[in-house]
This record gives structure tokens, sequence and C-alpha cells, in this order.
């Protein structure tokens, strides 16, 4: 950096170490070197050093007199690129993007071609989505270190985002023939696959299939390259290639739901029965995967089909003791019909098992395990439950608890019971009664937890928590530091329908920090991507940044504090309640 | 079908609470405090017994070292009402007499059972129980009070077999190697 208030010989050598110091971390002994120049009243006012000193200042957490060495420094010498670059990088520093990228810009302006500024520049453009600047200064990276990797990346990337997808394609092709050399590694195959994405987003299924075929010998990601290949066949409607493809990558994993989807588009099926009997077949061939007789049970609309299905179905489930049973079936309750048949079974099933320990009264039918019984009127417990039918699901889950007392998926199911039928607080104490029976579970505990806020208990349920967080801390502030959003969100509300207002503010900004939180996180990425060739993963990063907030958490307590803060506007506080604790203010 | 799956677990300070609600269920008479805190502290002679993963029975032992001899006494073994007959007793008794064979140092196995069950009276029985007592008011507060004490010998008191650096003969030796 050519200092435009030039030191002589003796001071110059020192403010190279100053910023050798910064780089290195060395921050004691860089202020040590900006106050042997400064000492000298001769250059006490020197703008760079002043504004260095200010920098370093910064990094041993002395921020305001930071600010001030830095902007004196900036008064005494507005033309040095070296005071804005400074200047920005504080402001960075206090995450004010914004500020930081009008300093850069002024920096860029004493010096055109200063690579670290146009990088940290584009670093701000990316993470403040200023797309078109983004662009810009990644064509200045590229022209500028036009045989860097980074350079062509970020200058594809850029006109990625910007949905210039034949840009971006053509910098991909140029780089990949020019530059690419060397061995087929991990990075290269990202980088094809990346590629093969920007082909896809413009549209051109056709063109992406090619690419997709020509480099598949050097994409070592063999299954994207199935899955993609599949989905582009779908798109083009070239469905016998599709359905080889799904049914090759139904042999890898026979579990995956999606692969079945596709393939159904593939073979164009849409009468029930014809996909009743695809789900048969694979059934068959995969005589243990769950995936195709859940799917079946779906597909199937004739009574007498379901029910054979979902009596064998069942059976199964009841007899090996699957506690999710029903929360498997549930979305199944859509159709009326169906809950009714599944209601008939489960009552023959609880009648003949509690008679003969047997599904059925057929006399071949071979004993079942002493627990088949319990499952069955787990179940009933539930199904009675989702039907609002309390009284019904209470003497299911009685005569479940009376059966096996210490299985504790029961107690929880009571406990839901209650809280179905709008008792919070007996739903909390069945959840306790759980928790006590296995005080190593943490999904019991947070479940307990969770239905105390419902009760209102925010201190109880903290101190059930603290049973899994750090020793020696508050649970509290360990659950804001592990950012547990789903009980920040839960006592935010309790908070605010106990008209604790303030406490339900304070639990409402905590859970708006995480996301803030998660936005910063993101900075680091946008090197560190491009360095590691992860640029589909990347990409995927930045879109859902863009819809962070859309996200539950956020939304539930974005509207605790609205309407609180409504409250509080329409209904001020008035005098300082008299409260028996000293205010610690 | 699968066959049903019969395994043991140790009991610790976070399944207690399982092994309490089993006891109440499974005995008529109830336990106190102290009987719990010891049995955290017992090993391999406190154990659930698990069927598909369901908690459905326990064993409680303890060494009894009165009249100058050293006794395992069972304090109690049970198995929830609907798991009964399946093996899981026998799981139990054969855990508890494979403890004493590998500890090689018990003269026997004793245990009280109600008079009137005959149910327990014929299982211990299967495994060379015999009555060896009568205590009449043994229960406090249940009917009928009086409890035979059942017993297994493991090797005769009377024997004076010698200790070769704590290896023990097994059973009757009659005073022989």
């Amino acid at each position: 950096m050519p200092p435009s208030n030039s030191l002589p010989p003796k001071e110059n050598a020192l403010f190279k170490r100053i910023l050798r110091c910064y780089e290195h971390k060395q921050y004691k002994n860089g202020l040590k070197f900006a106050k042997q120049i400064l000492s000298n009243p001769k250059f006490a006012e020197h703008g760079e050093t002043l504004a260095m000193k200010g920098l370093t200042l910064n990094c041993l957490g002395r921020k305001e007199e930071a600010y001030d060495y830095v902007r004196r420094g900036l008064r005494n010498d507005l033309k040095s690129p070296v005071c804005w670059h400074v200047y920005g990088l504080l402001q960075r520093s206090d995450k004010k993007y914004d500020e930081a990228i009008k300093c850069y810009r002024n920096a860029l302006k004493w010096e055109k071609e200063n690579i670290q500024i146009l990088r940290d520049l584009s670093l701000l453009q990316i993470q403040m989505r200023d797309l078109e600047g983004y662009k810009d200064t990644r064509y200045q990276l590229f022209m500028l270190r036009p045989t860097q990797r980074a350079s062509w990346i970020g200058f594809a990337m850029s006109y990625h985002l910007l949905g210039d997808y034949e840009m971006a394609n053509s910098i991909l092709d140029a780089f990949r023939t020019n530059q690419m050399k060397g061995p087929y590694d991990y990075e290269h195959s990202e980088l094809l696959l990346y590629q093969n994405m920007v082909l896809a987003e413009s549209g051109q299924y056709e063109r992406a299939l090619q690419h997709l075929q020509k480099f598949q010998s050097q994409i070592l990601d063999k299954l994207s390259v199935k899955e993609t290949s599949g989905e582009y066949y779908l798109k083009l409607k070239r469905f016998k290639e599709a359905e080889g493809v799904y049914e090759d990558l139904l042999k890898r994993n026979p579990e995956n739901v999606m692969y079945y989807h596709k393939l159904i588009e593939a073979k164009q099926l849409s009468d029930a029965d014809e996909k009743v009997a695809f789900f048969d077949v694979y059934k068959k061939e995969f005589p243990k995967a769950i995936a195709p007789r859940r799917l079946q049970l779906t597909e199937a609309q004739a009574q007498p089909v379901f029910e054979r299905l979902v009596d064998q179905y069942l059976r199964q489930g009841l007899h090996k003791g699957v506690p999710p049973l029903f929360v498997d079936l549930r979305s199944l309750y859509a159709d009326q019909s169906k809950a009714e048949t599944i209601e008939k079974l489960i009552l023959q099933y609880i009648e003949n098992l509690s008679k003969s320990c047997t599904f059925s009264s057929e006399p071949d039918e071979g004993k079942q395990p002493a627990s088949a019984l319990l499952w069955a009127y787990y179940y009933a417990a539930q199904h009675f439950d989702y039907k609002k039918d309390t009284d019904r699901a209470l003497h299911y889950i009685d005569a479940a608890i009376e059966h096996t007392p210490t299985l504790i998926e029961l107690f929880i199911v009571k406990g839901r019971i209650y809280k179905h039928a709008g008792d919070p607080v007996l739903a909390y104490k069945w959840l306790e009664e759980a928790q006590s029976m296995d005080t190593a579970d943490r999904y019991v505990n947070s479940k307990c937890a969770r239905y105390m806020l419902r009760a209102g208990h925010v201190k109880r349920a903290e101190e059930m928590c603290a049973k899994f967080t750090r020793e020696g801390v508050p649970a509290t502030e360990n659950l804001n530091e592990m950012q547990c959003m789903w009980f920040q969100t839960e006592a935010a509300a309790t908070y605010q329908r106990l008209q604790q207002w303030g406490e339900a503010l304070k639990k409402a900004h905590e859970v708006d920090r995480h996301f803030s939180e998660i936005m910063e996180d993101q900075f680091d990425f946008h090197s560190y991507c491009m360095r590691k060739m992860t640029l589909r993963s990347y990409v995927g990063l930045l879109r859902l940044e863009d819809v962070l907030r859309s996200h539950p958490f956020y939304f539930r307590c974005a509207r605790v504090a609205i309407q609180v803060y409504l409250r509080l506007y329409t209904q001020p506080l008035q005098d300082i309640p008299q409260t028996t604790e000293p205010d610690t203010g | 079908m699968t066959r049903a799956k019969i395994e043991l677990g140790d009991v610790t300070p976070h399944n207690i609470k399982q092994l309490k609600k089993l006891n109440t269920v499974v005995f008529p008479v109830s336990y106190n405090d102290k009987f719990y805190k010891d049995v955290l502290e017992a090993g391999e002679l406190a154990k659930l017994a698990y069927y598909n993963d369901i908690v459905v029975g326990a064993v409680c032992c303890r060494i009894d070292t009165s009249d100058n001899s050293r006794r395992l006494y069972i304090m109690t073994l049970g198995c929830l009402y609907p798991y009964r007959r399946l093996g899981i007793g026998t799981l139990m008794v054969e855990h508890v007499l494979k403890y004493v064979e590998q500890d090689g140092n018990f003269d026997s196995i004793f245990l009280h059972v109600q008079v009137n069950n005959e149910g327990a009276i014929d299982f211990y029985k299967k495994f060379g129980f015999e009555i060896v007592e009568t205590k009449e008011h043994y229960y406090k507060r249940i009917e009928p009070a009086d409890a035979h004490v059942l017993q297994k010998t493991i090797r005769e008191p009377q024997a004076a077999t010698p200790l070769v650096n704590g290896s023990v003969p097994h059973a009757k030796t009659n005073g022989h190697d």
C-alpha cells in the first residue's frame, strides 16, 4: 500500500510492522510501534497510523477508542485507501455492513486495483445480496487475477445468482476447458455438478442431461447423477428411461418414498388399483421394506382392498411392538372410511387378544406375544384421542396402564389426551410421571418441560430442562446459548398468556437474535465454500438464508412480540407495580 | 413372525421408578426407601427383566451372613401378570443361580413365600428349592400371614471343606476332594 501521506523510511518501516502485527494478531506489539511513530511530534497526526492504532484497539475490545482513532486518522487523510479500508473493517466487525460497503468503495476510489479490498467488498455485497454490485466486483477480481480458480468461480456464481444462466455456463465451460487440469477429484466432480445445476435451472433439461451423461465418468457422486438424470427424463417425458433409473435407485434404497412416487410417475399410473398392484410387486421384491407397504395403504381406495392391506400392516406393527404405529398411520385418517376400517379392526384385535392372545378368531393363527394386546390398547387410545372421544381414549389408555404399568409411552399419551381435552394441568402431571420413570430420556424430559410451559409453569419447566443443560450455569442461559428455540418460543407464549409482558418480549428477542446470528454465520461460508468447491450446497445455503425468517419459530415469536407491543401501546403500563422483591433493574 | 426378545438390564437411578411401579403391582407388600437405596448398590443382584424392550419383571437379592453362613437371599422376584409363563421368571432365577455359581462362596439361596402361593412354590421347586421352615406371622398386613422358607442348598454347612485359595468345590463332596 503506497501511503499517500508518506512517512520517512524509518517510520515507514515501523508502520509496516504495525500491519504485520495486526495480521499476526500481536496487538500489544502493534500498539507499541504505533506509539513510536505517534510520539514523534512531526507525525503525531499521521492518519494511517492513527487508523491502524484504532483498528488494533478494536481487536483488544476497546471499541470506543477504536472509533475515535480511526475517525481521527481518516479526517487527517481523506485520500488514503488505508484509512478508508480500516474504517470499513471496523464497521464490518460491528456488523454495519452497509456502512462498511461505502467505506470500501471510497477506499477503491483511491486505489482501484487493491485485491484485498475488492475481495472484502465482494463478501459484503453477497452477504447483503447486492447481486449487481457483487457481479461488478467479481468481474474486476476476475480481470485482475485471471489465473486464480476463485476468480472464475466467483465470476460465474455472480451471473448464476442474477439468473443469467447462459453467461454463468459459458464462464464455467471456459474455466473447465482452460484452467482445470489434473486429477478428476472431488472438487472437479462438484464443479461439474454445479454446472449441471446451472443448466437445469435455466430449464434446458435436454442440455443438462447431455452434460450429465458426457461427464458422468468424472463425477464421484454417483447417487446425484442417478437422481438428477431420473429427474431430467421425467421432465423430458422420456418415461421408459426414467423407469429404468428409478428401478435401479430402488435397488439401492427400497425405503426411499420419493423413488416410488417418481416410478409411478414414470409408469404413468393413475388408477388406484394399478398403484396397489404396483406396490404388490415391490412388496414381493423387497419383503423387508416398510415403504411399499405403507405407501400402498395411501393408494388403496376400495374398502375391501384397504381392509385387507391395513389388517396386515396393523398386525405386523402390533406384533412387533412399533410405538409410533399410530403416528405412522395418522395421515390415512383424512379419509373417514379408512379411519372407520381401522377402528373396526383394532377393536376386533382387542377383543380377540384379551380372549385368546390372537388377532383373529381363526384357529390356525399362532399365539401373539403378550405385548400385542398392550400395543393394541395403546393404538386405540390414540385413535379415539384423535377422534376427540376423550372418554374412550382414557378407557383404553387406562386399560393399557393396568396391563403394563411400566411402559413410559402410556403416560405420555395419557398426558396428551388431557392436553387435547383442554386440561393442561393434568396433562403436565402425567408427563411428569412419565419423566420420572426414565430420567435419562431427553425426549420425555423436553416433552414434560413443554407441557409445563403450556400449563404456565415456567420456573418448573426450567428446572426440568436443567437436568439436561450444562451444570453450573442457569438453565435459561444455557438454553439460550444452545439456541434451544422450541423452549424459547414456548416460553415467550407462556409469558404472554401470564401477562408478563417484559419477560415475553425478552424471550421473543432472544429468538430474533438467534435468527440474526444464523444470518451472520453465513458470512464465513462466502469464502469457505468457494475454496472447497461445495458450490451446490453454498447456493442452497444462500437460498435458505433468504427465506430464513419464514421459519415457524420466528413467526411465532414475531407474533408474540407484535401483540405485546400493541398491547403496551394501547394500554401503557401505569405505575410500576409494588413488588416485594427489591428492584434490581 | 419373530420370537419375543427377553433380556435382563441394570437398575439405575434413572429407571428405579419403573422397579417401584412393578413391585407395587406385583407384590402385596410395599418396600421402603432403604430397600430401593440398597438395590442401587446391588449390581448384578438387582436386575430388570425386559420383554420386547418393556420392563415386565425384576429380581432383587442381597447377601445374608447371619448364622455363620453366607447365603443369598432373594428379596423379590416377580413378573407382571400378562407376561407370566413366558420364561421370564426362569431367566431371572437362572441369573441368580449363575451368580451364585460364579461367586463360588455361597452356602445356600433362600427366600420367603406366602404359604398359599402354590404357583411360586412349584416354580422354585423346579430349580431344586425345598421348604425348610415355616414362619408364623411373618407378614404384617396380609393374609395368610405365614411364610414358608424355601431354600436351595449349594454346599453342606457341616462339611468343613478346607478352602484353598478361595476355590471351593461345588455341591456335596463328602469331605473328599
